[in-house]
């Protein structure tokens, strides 16, 4: 085993015989550890001066029991990706479960708070538990929800749903009825809420400032928030599950399910992701339109949050939120020149885009870029200088840099707390080595300097998109390699490898080696990042998906406590969730 | 012609006239009574059938859009197919609600409503009565509504709605403060609490002459009638619509009429206090021209209202109040006292006007200056002087 | 005088007949198909933890113990104000005794944070 990775070296000397197995597969390196040591070693990684791997990107689990040449290795295995805020570096902790039946690891939680719901997750749909966890329930699934899903022996759909909605049920007849039934099962408040002396409140599922189907279970001392409990899972729809059943490239689709708002973004992570899970190589014009595809769907993305975030603290009747709209609009009607979907464009694939751009593109893009400084500057005329939406920001919310890196907030609010860190000059994709751009940060963390951060972010974008659409280079759109590529027409009368190739490639898919990768990329809300493994068949055997929303709504209690309901309104609106990115 | 330049009031002596030759004094007055009280009644809901479609379209036209333009031309039966969905939606009482008290709220707002109309003068001799106490009737009138909305988030058993009615009773008692404060203002130049009079002598709008009193009892009205950027009590994103959450039906109709008509209502009391009432050029030549005048000035204090609403973001309820206790009530209060002492000038009304503008002007520069002070200190107190 | 607020008592009757008959009419034309579901008290789709009408903060209350000492001087303000011309320069002493007595009361509570949110 050649000896590259100097955290590798580091950690050989200062445990001895913890690392089990150390793998490096696409330059990204993985060390296998036994459990018992998992929370030392994290904590040297984090607090090496030299090292300091202090952002814990990702969390999962993976089920080896289906796994080619497995069978006599434990069966569970925790996933933790660790990056280096300063260098960028990126080394993944692997933690065998001990035993299969009832599979524990040492819980992270007491190093990185912001483990915690990950390690729920983890709970909820892989069985796996905790040690020292603080609060270990499900999370995205029903409390009496009969299995752990992601388990490789549950079958995937056809499972007995505890109620039924179908016209031959003589109970949806009596609709009532059954939502009576339903309501039968008491609410018990949550375990630490004080019910006799403050007021227990559900804010959502179906609330207007919650973004969508959020529910926050609210304790209140009369208009101060003691503290939030967010409910997730209402929008839960497997997406994992389903990713292990389908091939790599149909799972673009469910990407733009899952951030609806930017689905260019999540698009972008997930091939990047399978990219280099395939070892591909993108052509540069593929890259430079994904580049300002990217940058146009963050601008649609922070308009969006910018319009309902003075929605959530002005009522319907403001009217920046149609202004963010009209604005939004005109760059949807890019995304559907270039895809032909507004929303849910799967535009950015495995493999490069899925067209060339029309020839009109160019121009539409200009007009963007010509109208939107001064709508920007517009906007910042009604909102930045306006003393209600001052007193109403300033110092509220407010998150300290080591909280946000203890709860692993990446994104804008990440920024606002003064660390300039953004995966566009972390870890350059795509080619974003080459723009031009800051990392807008403000000093602050609290409301208002999110949304400096965010506003000056849509000035950045139209910056590079700027520079790319100067500089976008002609040539193919898609990858010329043949693992990924169709071979050309004539090739197809000539050669019967060609032929073979060609069919295998679509009645198949395209076939990766074995292994592992994380990858992820900045999208408008942080981290979007996608953990496949792969068992060298078309279908990938695990695929997760870390969301921003879900990572960062975890810090909503944390800002939200000791503010008033308002306030807490516009924390969750400044966190900038998406629900289904939150759920999945 | 003459009948016609002083139009209303002829036709109301005729009217009078008519009926008197059938029936005898006591009656004339009972019917006379009924019709006046039926048409006063009548505001509130052609107030908010009027301004429901004027708002849609005020703040349709400031969010980019075009407001409602299917019912009718430029939808202006808008109003009134809202007004038939509501007569013929379902009524729903939640099961843990206090019937009564649920059933009674939005009949008493209603009432709080309408009965403001009673002392607005819209013209000339055109008022329901004008009382000698008019001004304090109108703000004991106003307190009708705190009561009817806490009655209503009390007894819906709702959270969302208790909080809207909490929120209420902090909301409208601090906000009614300066509003007395500032209608005694006027009260007091006036030497009456007579509607009528306080319209009459008028020469300069008032709002001119005592700016403090206008913009306090402005923004006062906003809070009292409950609009953005006042409107916590049903704020909209936070607890959901306050405390009317658990109303449907015609119930919630009267809410709502309720508080397009308080809008309307608060506008023309502000247009009487402050802009001068009905009068206008060439009104006392022809008093018909009176309630035009009124209503034009009542219509431009409600579009700034829409306007506001469309330009601000929402108060929290902390800010809110802190604003009316250290802001509005000083400044109303010294504003009195100046007000007190330039009266007591012995010079001329136009010389003790005049005093009386220079030290509104100073209260004013003085409350801005120290807000500004505030608002730098709170940035600077979370570094972001320079941001 | 007294036919004065006989049409204002005429006035409140017709206030009040309104809405009731409004809510008749609305009675006799409305749908009436209610069931548990429908009348469950509405908190976002779930139900309710816990009482709704607990121990509430004091704060709201705070505020309207404040509005009474000033309503009540606000009652004094209006004769005033009607007979100020009427009166000497002593109506303006008393009233500047009065109001400063008022803003004493409201440094007071000011001082005590009794203005402020807890």
């Amino acid at each position: 085993m050649s000896q590259t990775n100097p955290a590798v070296e580091k950690l050989r000397a200062q445990f001895e015989g913890a690392i089990q197995a150390e793998s490096e597969f696409r330059g990204e390196t993985t060390v296998t550890l036994r459990p018992q040591d998992l929370v030392a070693v994290a904590r040297f990684l984090r607090d090496d001066p030299e090292l300091r791997f202090n952002h814990l990107s990702n969390l999962t689990a993976v089920d080896w029991s289906k796994y080619p040449g497995h069978a006599a290795k434990e069966r569970f295995s925790t996933v933790y990706q660790l990056l280096s805020t300063r260098s960028g570096q990126r080394l993944t902790l692997k933690v065998p479960a001990p035993s299969s039946d009832s599979p524990i690891v040492p819980s992270l939680t007491g190093l990185w708070p912001g483990a915690n719901w990950p390690e729920r997750e983890v709970y909820d749909l892989m069985g796996v538990k905790f040690d020292g966890h603080p609060d270990l329930r499900r999370i995205l699934l029903p409390f009496n929800w009969p299995n752990h899903p992601l388990r490789k022996e549950i079958p995937r759909g056809g499972e007995t749903v505890p109620f039924s909605m179908t016209w031959e049920d003589e109970e949806f007849a009596s609709f009532g009825k059954q939502i009576v039934e339903a309501k039968a099962v008491p609410q018990v408040p949550p375990k630490q809420a004080d019910a006799n002396k403050h007021m227990i409140l559900n804010m959502g599922p179906h609330h207007p400032a919650t973004h969508g189907v959020l529910r926050v279970v609210v304790e209140l001392d009369g208009e101060r928030v003691v503290a939030a409990y967010p409910d997730l899972g209402y929008l839960h729809s497997g997406f994992e599950k389903q990713g292990e059943s389908i091939r790599y490239k149909d799972f673009t689709l469910y990407t733009d399910r899952a951030d609806y708002v930017s689905s260019m973004c999540t698009n972008l992570s997930y091939s990047l992701a399978v990219e280099k899970l395939m070892g591909v190589d993108i052509p540069r014009r593929a890259q430079v339109i994904r580049v300002i595809m990217a940058e146009l769907q963050r601008l649609a993305s922070h308009l969006l949050w910018l319009g309902t975030s003075v929605l959530d603290s002005a009522g319907v009747s403001h009217a920046l939120l149609m202004y963010c709209f009209r604005e939004r609009e005109q760059i949807l009607d890019i995304l559907e020149l270039v895809s032909g979907a507004r929303l849910t464009t799967t535009y950015i694939r495995p493999g490069g885009v899925w067209r060339d751009v029309p020839p009109s593109f160019v121009e539409r893009v200009q007009d963007v870029l010509d109208a939107f400084p001064k709508r920007i500057d517009e906007y910042e005329r009604m909102v930045t200088h306006n003393p209600v939406w001052k007193s109403r920001t300033i110092g509220i919310g407010k998150l300290t840099q080591a909280q946000a890196l203890a709860m692993s907030v990446t994104g804008p609010a990440l920024r606002a707390t003064g660390l300039a860190f953004d995966y566009r000059k972390t870890r350059p994709y795509s080619g974003y080595e080459a723009y031009d751009f800051e990392i807008p940060t403000a000093t602050d963390g609290d409301l208002f300097a999110r949304y400096l951060c965010r506003v000056a972010e849509m000035r950045q974008s139209l910056r590079i998109i700027e520079q790319a659409l100067k500089n976008l280079p002609d040539g193919p759109v898609w990858t010329a390699d043949r693992k990924m590529s169709l071979p050309p027409r004539q090739e197809l009368d000539t050669s019967m490898e060609a032929l073979i190739h060609h069919f295998k490639l679509n009645t198949e898919g395209f076939v990766p080696p074995v292994g592992e990768v994380y990858e992820c990329a900045e999208s408008p809300r942080g981290e979007t990042g996608f953990y496949l493994v792969s068992d060298g068949t078309a279908n990938p055997y695990r695929l997760h998906f870390r969301t921003p929303s879900f990572v960062n709504l975890q810090a909503t209690d944390l800002m939200a406590r000791g503010g008033f309901i308002a306030d807490l309104v516009l924390i969750i609106g400044s966190v900038d969730i998406t629900l289904g990115d939150v759920d999945r | 012609m003459d009948y016609i330049r002083d139009f209303f009031i002829n036709f109301a002596h005729s009217w009078t006239t008519w009926i008197s030759g059938g029936l005898p004094g006591w009656a004339v007055t009972v019917v006379n009574f009924l019709l006046g009280g039926l048409i006063l009644v009548m505001m509130p809901v052609i107030a908010t059938l009027a301004l429901t479609w004027m708002e849609r379209k005020v703040i349709g036209r400031i969010q980019n859009r075009l407001g409602p333009n299917r019912v009718g031309p430029w939808g202006i039966f808008q109003a009134i197919a809202d007004a038939v969905k509501m007569l013929i939606k379902e009524d729903i009482i939640p099961d843990r609600a206090d019937r009564p008290v649920f059933n009674l709220a939005p009949i008493l707002i209603f009432v709080g409503a309408a009965m403001l109309w009673a002392v607005i003068p819209f013209g000339r001799r055109m008022i329901g009565q004008d009382l000698n106490i008019g001004a304090l009737y109108v703000v004991a009138i106003g307190s009708i509504t705190t009561v009817a909305v806490l009655m209503a988030g009390w007894a819906s058993n709702n959270k969302f709605a208790l909080i809207g009615a909490f929120r209420v009773v902090a909301q409208l008692l601090s906000y009614e403060i300066p509003m007395v404060l500032s209608i005694g203002v006027v009260v007091l130049v006036v030497g009456s609490m007579r509607m009528g009079t306080i319209v009459e002598s008028q020469w300069v709008p008032f709002c001119l002459v005592l700016p403090v009193a206008f913009i306090t009892y402005v923004l006062a009205a906003i809070a009292e009638t409950g609009r953005a950027p006042f409107d916590l009590l049903e704020a909209d994103s936070e607890i959901v619509a306050g405390y009317f959450v658990e109303y449907s039906g015609l119930k919630f109709g009267w809410f709502y009429i309720a508080e397009y008509g308080n809008l309307m209502a608060v506008s023309a009391i502000t247009t009487t206090l402050f802009l001068g009432g009905w009068r206008g050029p060439f009104a006392g030549a022809a008093p018909v021209l009176g309630p035009l005048y009124f209503i034009i000035k009542t219509v431009l204090v409600i579009f700034v209202l829409m306007w506001i609403r469309g330009t601000l973001p929402r108060f929290r309820i902390d800010q809110m109040l802190a604003f009316a206790w250290k802001v509005l009530v000083p400044a109303a209060l010294v504003n009195l006292l100046w007000v007190a002492a330039a009266l007591k000038l012995p010079v001329p009304q136009a010389v003790q006007y005049a005093v009386m503008l220079v030290g509104n002007l100073a209260i004013l520069g003085v409350t801005l200056t120290l807000l500004g002070q505030s608002a730098k200190q709170h940035a600077k107190r979370h570094g972001l002087a320079g941001a | 005088m007294l036919s004065q607020y006989a049409f204002i008592g005429v006035f409140a009757i017709v206030a009040f007949a309104l809405p009731i008959i409004g809510l008749l009419m609305a009675w006799l034309l409305r749908p009436k198909k209610p069931n548990p579901a429908k009348n469950s008290t509405y908190e976002c789709g779930v139900e309710t933890i816990g009482d709704t009408w607990v121990q509430f903060k004091a704060q709201y209350y705070l505020y309207a113990l404040i509005f009474v000492v000033f309503d009540v001087e606000a009652a004094f303000v209006f004769p005033w104000a009607v007979a100020y011309n009427k009166l000497g320069v002593y109506a303006l002493v008393e009233m500047v005794l009065f109001v400063a007595i008022l803003l004493g009361g409201l440094l007071y509570a000011w001082r005590k944070q009794a203005l402020d949110w807890h």
